[in-house]
């Protein structure tokens, strides 16, 4: 529990916020980091700590949209009841890709990861009854929130957002801290860093996977769901495209990979970066964006948590 | 007594290699089975087919009255059977407790539980001050005394060491020499893949000889040392000229 009060504080803090800061902008900005932070501690949980590194990502992330989108849309299911079946949804097919593609290792999984994606992104594209194809959907007003028969709140302010993501945000950390000390974060290191050892030692490799993906492709689809509905509207590429995933993965590397705070402080870094970017540049924003990251990533391969991390033990040594 | 470890008539081919040919061997609980052969006499792909990383082309495996072939690895070490790497296999980012730990676990799905077993274990190998070292930073010797801890640490009944004297200088190899006959005391069965004979005659009950994937020899070290296909297929053409 000890290891949880650095982590109470900022959660505790952030929770202040809407109360002092009232910008539309500034809590906008929050929002998008919230979800990045959620988008990258659920990849972390599959790339980071059992080190299968997926690039289709976002087959998860626009199940959960499409899936909770479709069900209010058509159904008339608020979102907080329609995003579960959207995340059942998702981690369903989720294990029936891994169960096929967890024989491939190294680049090869990569490589069926990123057609899973774009499999899904196209069934997306041309199912038309079902998706609206490329004309997407735009998502309509949101039934007020009631418990008990209190309207907790109307969605017509940026508020509700900012502490549903904040929640969203929390639990994808608590996740990966779960994980992280339990037998399964054990294991799925163990399977990172030698396949052969790992087998020989007991671990049954694609059960821990499928285990990891589940858990994985849950969260992403959550916050997917999440997401499609603070922008108000999806269309297949904007879900399914790859650059969702290379934003989660991105969100990782740059932190750290296989880290609990290396995702958080990485979406720190990719979320300001690119607004402030946005703000200066205009369109020639992604270059530069781009031109960045490789820098950082050239300058510390392991991200600043292991930058950080290696700095600290040569001091260590040094003494 | 009824042996631990069966191996039956077992061959192994890759494509037209005869890596393994008919062999045949038991294991007694308790006592410590020297292998040995000149490189490439197919050792490890022996040791490959009784874990299960490669399910044997032809014959049995049986490991306490039961068929194991075609079980994958990991069953193999949850029934009882675990081995060591030729070339060693740290989890290199992980530290050396936590290498030990992976082991633990599986008997327990408690990771407190499993750091208790752990550090035994690590004890017992002599790597108890080492343990909040990065497995990838440690010198050769201790890589192979963590294999040797972490395979203990799976609770096994039997365990199959390749080689873990290789690549270490003479006060290293004495203490792998003294572990085994340590491991050997409590009453693990071991089978101990070697190339150094002194090594072998000191700590086997038993020896097997493989030469070109089939078995030369089997007795008593004393009977091998002796045996002149033994001393043929040692200094004759393979030419290794250890023994």
């Amino acid at each position: 529990m000890r290891a949880l009060l650095p982590w109470a504080i900022p959660a505790l803090a952030l929770a202040l916020v809407p109360l002092l800061i009232q910008s539309p902008y500034a809590l906008h900005i929050f929002i998008l980091l919230f979800i990045a932070v959620a988008l990258g501690e659920s990849w972390n949980v599959l790339g980071g700590f059992a080190g299968q590194y997926s690039v289709g990502h976002a087959a998860w992330y626009g199940l959960g949209a499409y899936g909770a989108f479709i069900l209010l849309q058509r159904k008339g299911i608020p979102p907080w009841f329609g995003v579960w079946a959207a995340v059942a949804i998702a981690v369903i097919i989720a294990l029936a890709v891994g169960w096929i593609t967890f024989r491939l290792r190294g680049p090869y999984f990569v490589l069926a990861s990123i057609a899973v994606a774009e499999i899904i992104r196209l069934a997306a594209l041309n199912w038309k009854i079902l998706t609206n194809g490329a004309e997407g959907i735009l998502g309509s007003d949101l039934p007020p929130l009631q418990i008990a028969g209190t309207v907790i709140t109307d969605w017509n302010s940026k508020m509700p957002y900012y502490y549903l993501g904040l929640m969203m945000a929390v639990f994808c950390v608590a996740v990966n801290f779960a994980v992280k000390r339990s037998k399964l974060g054990y294991y799925l290191q163990a399977i990172r860093e030698d396949q052969d050892a790992a087998h020989s030692l007991g671990i049954a490799l694609t059960f821990y996977k499928n285990t990891a993906l589940g858990i994985s492709a849950a969260c992403t689809a959550l916050t997917g769901g999440f997401a499609a509905f603070y922008v108000g509207f999806i269309e297949p590429q904007g879900v399914f495209g790859i650059d969702v995933s290379i934003q989660m993965v991105l969100t990782c590397i740059i932190g750290g990979i296989g880290t609990v705070t290396g995702p958080l402080l990485g979406a720190v870094v990719l979320v300001l970066l690119s607004e402030w970017l946005r703000a200066s540049l205009a369109q020639a924003h992604l270059l530069v964006y781009g031109v960045l990251v490789i820098v950082v990533i050239l300058a510390m391969p392991d991200g600043f948590v292991g930058f950080v991390a290696h700095r600290l033990r040569r001091k260590a040594a040094v003494k | 007594m009824k042996p631990l470890l069966e191996v039956r008539n077992v061959s192994r081919y890759f494509g037209g290699v005869k890596a393994n040919q008919d062999v045949s061997f038991s294991v007694e609980p308790g006592i410590v089975l020297g292998l040995i052969g000149p490189n490439g006499a197919g050792k490890t792909t022996l040791f490959n087919c009784i874990t299960g990383f490669y399910p044997p082309s032809r014959g049995e495996i049986i490991f306490d009255g039961q068929r194991i072939n075609g079980y994958p690895p990991d069953k193999v070490c949850k029934l009882g059977m675990a081995r060591t790497w030729q070339k060693v296999r740290p989890l290199a980012k992980l530290t050396v407790l936590e290498n030990a730990v992976v082991g633990a676990l599986c008997r327990t799905a408690s990771v407190a539980e499993a750091k208790g077993i752990a550090l035994e274990q690590l004890r017992m190998v002599g790597l108890e001050r080492r343990v909040d070292v990065l497995a990838g930073g440690l010198p050769i010797g201790e890589r192979k005394k963590l294999e040797l801890a972490r395979v203990l640490a799976t609770k096994p009944r039997m365990i199959l060491l390749d080689e873990v004297m290789g690549g270490l200088n003479a006060r290293e190899s004495e203490e792998i020499i003294q572990l085994i006959l340590d491991v050997r005391k409590r009453g693990l069965t071991q089978v101990v893949i070697e190339h150094d004979m002194k090594a072998i005659v000191r700590t086997s009950d038993r020896i097997v000889v493989l030469n070109s994937g089939e078995k030369l020899a089997e007795g008593t070290p004393q009977q091998v040392v002796n045996d002149p296909r033994v001393l043929a297929a040692y200094l004759g053409d393979s030419g290794v000229g250890k023994a």
